[in-house]
């Protein structure tokens, strides 16, 4: 029977999924920004 | 092509390669979470394994880039391969900070711990370390030609750390496990695991080249900018 370990996997999931949309968010922002300054 | 008119095309296309990378991130989720099996001994946890690897992969691949960009800017001194490099550093350690936080989530369950100083994990944040200290550099630096030669050094550097740090877990005794797929013999990975994982690496991959454009094409809109107020004084 396997460990019951799923709030770790969701917790990773969700971590990771925050990191890459963020920083995806980031960067059209800063993008927005710099178009807008020209 | 001016830079802005370069800087505005690459960001288009960069964001549409980056939506298509999203939707295949979520499409990972869907078949790890949902079809892919439970590993017997380390349970749910395992899992983590299917984007923390890729962002690995993903992470050292930009620093790589990095590097072998930067020696490409000390020879031919073009700024477009400087902004190119530090693109692709910013990227790595976007990933970086996947792979730091992922992995000690997966260690609390399955080690016990956090954080170990072994040899793989300490290596890894001091790569990520370096390359927050060449950002910092940039952004310190006024004279684009120094900049770029001495952001370069520190690209060059830290490419040079990337197969250290594969090498890590066999040339010191280390708690993270070895390489399941990137060694000499066949991957020790059921197919079923083996085709989550080979696909989070493609889709982690089509999401640096969308991240790196975007990254990319700020540096040219800020570099046309900087033109344009030189030349206006």
């Amino acid at each position: 029977m396997p460990p019951d370990n799923t709030n770790f996997m969701i917790a990773a999931y969700v971590v990771a999924a925050i990191i890459l949309v963020g920083y995806t968010l980031s960067l059209l922002a800063r993008i927005r920004d710099q178009r807008r300054r020209d | 092509m001016t830079l802005r008119e370069s800087g505005a095309r690459i960001a288009r296309l960069g964001g549409v390669v980056t939506a298509v990378a999203l939707l295949g991130v979520a499409a990972v989720y869907l078949r790890a979470l949902k079809y892919t099996p439970v590993e017997a001994t380390q349970g749910a946890a395992q899992k983590i394994f299917y984007i923390h690897v890729p962002a690995a992969w993903a992470g050292l691949m930009a620093f790589v880039v990095t590097g072998l960009l930067s020696i490409l800017y000390l020879w031919l001194k073009d700024r477009r391969i400087d902004l190119a490099a530090a693109a692709s550093a910013e990227v790595g350690v976007a990933f970086s900070f996947v792979i730091l936080t992922t992995g000690p989530i997966w260690g609390k369950p399955i080690w016990g711990t956090w954080w170990t100083w072994d040899a793989r994990l300490t290596s890894t944040l001091f790569l990520f370390l370096l390359f927050v200290g060449y950002i910092v550099l940039r952004g310190v630096l006024t004279d684009p030609g120094m900049r770029g030669r001495f952001s370069a050094v520190i690209g060059i550097m830290g490419m040079i750390l990337v197969p250290f740090i594969h090498l890590t877990v066999y040339m010191f005794r280390t708690l993270h496990p070895a390489p399941i797929v990137l060694k000499p013999s066949r991957p020790s990975l059921p197919d079923d695991m083996l085709t989550t994982l080979m696909m989070s690496v493609a889709v982690f991959s089509v999401l640096y080249v969308g991240f790196l454009m975007l990254r990319y094409a700020l540096g040219l809109l800020h570099e046309a900018h900087e033109e344009e107020l030189a030349d206006a004084s």
